[in-house]
């Protein structure tokens, strides 16, 4: 009995070490060193040379800086309202037997196998002015004064790249409310019919609570994934028309890489990753503690 | 549940054993290669080759031979060039056969990236390819290529390549990088379309312009020009630079010895850019396509003429190419000298390199008048090495080389000649300004503010 | 419900429809790669863009890509290198997420926040660090070196993912196993992983997807070709000048296939699922 009682206690240490160390050598170490890189001067070649804070004062005199985290915030803004819901509506709508379900999951998710290459590639096509999809219906439609160069435009850039990143998404978030939904017991469903409640009373007070934990997730990736967004980006106007569309993660890219200043290109990443940890904290702290004990 | 739990049970441990197997076979993948050579491969050079080899060999014989390798790692991932390469390689094997090539072909983009890797790492690739110009000094002042004066030496490339491509190669007097292969950049045309309209290529500026305005007139768009990734742009003022200034200028421009706000620079835009933009000389939206995609104006004929470099044919549709021509960029000033672009593409070998010898010998013959025949006849580019027989070359092929040979000077493209840091700003400087032609006053002294920093300050 | 009796009613049937309608919109752009994959680029090009109706179809683009890619080499490679890291980094997240999840202990919240943490910063900042310590450890142009960063990688969300699943099993089942005289590892093997399965089997789902169609690792950590995965191959196709566009959509349309079966492997896990109902309550 003594035994199991240590073995109890030191059981979740036993089970975090392995994973714990390699995640620390692998993970936590370079990004400390990374921490260390954004207060030196390095082209990624030679030794870094030590400037203190030097990187962080000119980032905040640098006009691109501000232009990419504006756009990060658009895009946080986007992703954390549609993409969730939309994925929450088809998960709700495709949990049940319908004909072609398969298809119609795998339809919604397809968008996230594909490479970003390609997806940039061909949606680049749908917005070419000339002969892209979209503005040969426009045109169709009558709605000439509409069909303007979406990639070009330095105010329709960012918004245009934005939807490309939605439709992938939501198939993921799909996914994930799915799979929440499996744990969600058919019992208390019934009961709730039986009480007289419609189906809407029943998602918003029976399903969506206990969805809460997939909810955590889902916001949690969503802010995540819209503050480190580069992929699209990069491929389809590589922060262009001269930086309206430069979001933290291709600024930090083209500065580090292309550039070869990876001291500045260290520090932006420090500033965003700042940002996300303030805002992903602050929530998961207050999930944390509203969290049910089981 | 307890169904289910069994084939959890059943499907994880298969699983475990499959990471197992598979990490091992990893775990187990040789780093580096090599190979030794068992007897019997030397006797049949023995059998193949004539008398003089023979006194080779038997020390090859006594001794039992540790084939050596040589790592070149290359970025031609075109199609064309990329099989031209493969066959470079297979004609140097033939050539060394103790040598081993491992030739990796990476991603164009993505060995820019790379090579970060390759020149620290503490096994690198021996060979490599690489950009001439300011691109490959900024790794030879860093000391992390191997100093090769002495294959231009033993190679006879000090009289075989012309002086202005060993200048390209050279930093204070030594050797480091060989040039192997360049292409022309001209302004390439619609010839039916011409002809239709019975236009001349134009020679000078005011005919150009007149060229335009007959094209405008007629309901073609004159220029076609794809800027979403902004260098073909910067092609323009390249050309414009050449033109107005001279090439002199344009080379200390990019060096950081003129200043952006100088006036001369200032009248490239407003007196000459501005004007073509405004007249809607150029198509609409050119922000919007790649260079690619702007080309589909050109073969559907709604534009006739494009500023652009050789490569241009390889992605046009084979049964239009006949319609296609080209002309030097017209002259503005005639009392100024002629430069061109012709940015040049060619190999050097890593400091850290581990396999010196082989890796000497490869760039000998990626030099040599063998393999630059065999690439500028496989692919229709321009050789460096002047030994190379150009009596076979295709009427396009040498009208490029006739337009660079009448050039006065040769530099190798805004973002090539100047860092990357003023190239990427001057870029954009230069979208700004396609957007609103109005504003150049003030981007110029931005971009004189940036080039103060990048290259005054250590 | 049979077919027939999901159509009689006239609101499920209208809903049907505009399911329909709306699942061919998202489709477009891929149905749109599927045309372009087999055309070839001068028929689009002289048709007037990627839009325009075929003149006819064209089978090669695959076979081109298939060897100008190198497919059939790179292939076993790239799953060599993502099943070892998706199982292994599942299985090691597994291990932390259960710890996280049901223990009180010191640490726990700050373990926490360290895995969430590592999935805040962009890869492309670790990329150098990271390339040293490989370089360091003598993993540089090796198999084991990528497996080593896409298992720890992972770890970050796969734990924070798993943590929050495992969090909606009730304790019950867990003490009742304890007071069986159940090891704790005997616990987290029968009985919360079973549970866990819809989670993992999307995890697995998703992970694959990403280490699969990862290439800028194997960009930076590998320099031998024989050891490329099918991305960096494929990436190949991309060249200085020229995209051979229905060459490199006909190379990316190839490389979803894998993971395309295994999302219609693993999705009965999670989406037709094991219904955990009985066991609750």
């Amino acid at each position: 009995m003594e035994r199991r009682q240590v073995l109890s206690k030191s059981a979740p240490y036993l089970f975090l070490i392995v994973p714990l160390i390699i995640y620390l050598i692998w993970v936590v170490g370079p990004m400390f060193y990374s921490f260390y890189l954004s207060m030196t001067k390095w082209d990624g070649l030679s030794a870094p040379v030590f400037i203190g804070l030097r990187n962080y004062q000119k980032l905040f005199k640098d006009p691109v800086f501000f232009v990419s985290l504006k756009n990060n915030l658009k895009w946080v803004v986007s992703f954390i309202t549609i993409p969730v819901a939309a994925g929450l509506g088809l998960a709700m709508a495709l949990n049940r037997t319908i004909p072609g379900e398969k298809f119609f999951k795998a339809s919604f998710y397809a968008p996230m196998v594909l490479s970003f290459v390609v997806i940039g590639l061909i949606w680049s096509w749908m917005y070419n002015p000339a002969h892209g999809l979209l503005n040969q219906l426009l045109r169709m439609l009558r709605l000439d004064s509409l069909a303007i160069g979406w990639l070009s435009e330095k105010n329709v850039v960012m918004w245009a790249i934005i939807v490309v990143a939605t439709w992938r998404q939501v198939g993921y978030v799909m996914v994930l409310y799915l799979a929440g939904l499996q744990g969600v017991d058919p019992g208390l469903l019934d009961a709730s019919k039986v009480d007289g409640c419609s189906g809407w009373q029943t998602f918003r007070h029976v399903i969506f609570p206990l969805l809460a934990p997939v909810t955590v997730i889902v916001v949690v990736i969503s802010i995540i994934d819209s503050l480190r967004a580069f992929d699209l980006v990069s491929v389809m106007t590589r922060g262009g028309p001269y930086n309206s569309s430069s979001v933290l993660a291709n600024f930090m890219y083209i500065e580090a890489f292309n550039n070869y200043k990876m001291g500045y290109g260290a520090a932006i990443s420090v500033i965003q990753f700042l940002i996300s940890v303030v805002f992903i904290f602050i929530y998961l702290w207050r999930v944390l503690q509203t969290e049910m004990e089981y | 549940m307890l169904k289910e739990e069994g084939k959890v049970k059943k499907v994880l441990p298969i699983l475990m054993a499959i990471v197992i197997v598979l990490g091992t076979v990893a775990a187990c993948t040789p780093q580096t290669v090599t190979v030794e050579v068992p007897v019997e491969r030397t006797v049949e050079v023995e059998v193949e080759v004539p008398v003089e080899k023979t006194v080779e060999v038997p020390v090859e014989v006594e001794v039992p031979v540790e084939k050596e390798i040589v790592i070149y790692n290359s970025y031609m991932s075109d199609p064309e060039p990329r099989e031209a390469d493969a066959g470079q390689v297979a004609m140097f094997e033939e050539k060394y056969p103790n040598i081993d090539v491992v030739h990796s072909t990476i991603a164009h983009e993505d060995f820019k990236q790379a090579i970060r890797a390759y020149l620290t790492a503490s096994t690198p690739p021996d060979v490599m390819t690489w950009f001439a110009g300011n691109r490959a000094r900024f790794f030879i002042d860093k000391g992390l290529i191997m100093d090769v004066s002495d294959v231009w030496e033993s190679e006879g490339w000090n009289e075989s390549y012309p002086a202005g491509f060993r200048a390209m190669s050279s930093v204070d007097g030594k050797q480091y990088f060989v040039p192997a292969s360049w292409y022309w950049w001209a302004v390439y045309y619609r010839k039916d379309i011409f002809d239709q309209y019975e236009l001349e290529p134009p020679e000078t500026w005011e005919e150009f312009l007149q060229v335009c305005e007959t094209l405008k007139e007629n309901g073609v768009t004159p220029i076609t020009i794809g800027t979403k990734y902004r260098w073909t742009a910067a092609a323009w003022f390249d050309y414009l630079n050449m033109r107005i200034n001279g090439p002199e200028f344009h080379i200390d421009l990019m060096l950081g010895k003129e200043k952006y706000d100088d006036p001369r620079v200032e009248k490239i835009f407003t007196d000459y850019w501005a004007p073509l933009i405004e007249d809607g000389y150029f198509i609409d939206e050119p922000a919007a396509y790649t260079w690619q995609e702007a080309l589909q104006f050109l073969i559907d004929g709604d534009a006739a003429m494009y500023l652009m470099g050789d490569f241009l044919r390889d992605s046009y549709p084979d049964e239009e190419e006949s319609k296609l021509d080209f002309f030097r960029f017209p002259i503005i000033d005639p009392s100024v000298p002629i430069g061109e672009d012709a940015p040049t593409d060619g190999y050097f070998i890593a400091a850290s390199a581990q396999h010196t010898d082989a890796a000497k010998e490869l760039l000998g013959f990626l030099g040599s008048v063998e393999a630059q025949q065999y690439f500028a006849d496989q692919l229709g580019r321009l050789p460096t090495n002047m030994e190379v027989d150009t009596s076979g070359f295709t009427p396009m092929q040498q009208q490029g080389l006739e337009l660079i040979q009448g050039a006065d000077f040769v530099a190798q493209f805004y973002d090539r000649d100047t860092t990357p840091e003023m190239a990427d700003e001057g870029m954009n400087g230069f979208m700004e300004f396609w957007d609103n032609p109005d504003t150049i006053g003030d981007i110029l002294a931005r971009l004189e503010t940036v080039r103060q920093e990048v290259f005054e300050s250590e | 419900m049979t077919t027939r009796k999901f159509f009689s009613s006239p609101w499920r049937t209208l809903g049907f429809v505009a399911l329909l309608l709306v699942t061919f919109i998202w489709l477009v752009p891929l149905l749109t790669a599927l045309v372009t994959a087999f055309r070839s680029n001068d028929d689009i090009m002289l048709q007037g863009g990627p839009f325009s109706l075929p003149r006819g179809i064209v089978l090669t683009n695959f076979q081109t890509a298939w060897e100008r890619g190198g497919l059939s080499r790179y292939l076993p490679n790239s799953f060599i290198i993502t099943l070892p890291s998706l199982l292994l980094t599942l299985f090691l997240s597994s291990l932390s997420a259960y710890a996280l999840a049901r223990f009180r202990f010191r640490g726990n919240r700050l373990i926490f926040f360290l895995y969430v943490g590592g999935t805040l910063l962009p890869f492309q900042v670790l990329m150098l660090p990271v390339f040293r310590l490989t370089d360091a450890l003598g993993l540089y142009d090796t198999f084991a070196g990528l497996i080593a960063i896409h298992t720890a990688f992972q770890l970050g969300f796969c734990t924070f993912l798993l943590r929050n699943y495992m969090r909606t099993v009730p304790g019950e089942i867990m003490e009742a196993a304890r007071i069986d005289g159940c090891g704790e590892f005997r616990i987290w093997w029968q009985i919360m992983m079973p549970l866990t399965m819809p989670a993992i089997a999307a995890l697995a789902t998703l992970e694959f997807t990403w280490i699969f169609n990862d290439y800028l690792w194997a960009i930076v950590l590998l320099r031998n070709d024989a050891l490329k995965p099918v991305t960096a191959g494929l990436a190949t196709l991309q060249g200085q000048y020229i995209m051979d566009w229905t060459v490199i959509v006909a190379g990316a349309l190839l490389a979803t296939v894998p993971t395309i079966f295994v999302f219609l492997f693993l999705q009965r896990y999670f989406i037709e699922g094991l219904t955990l109902g009985a066991t609750k309550g």
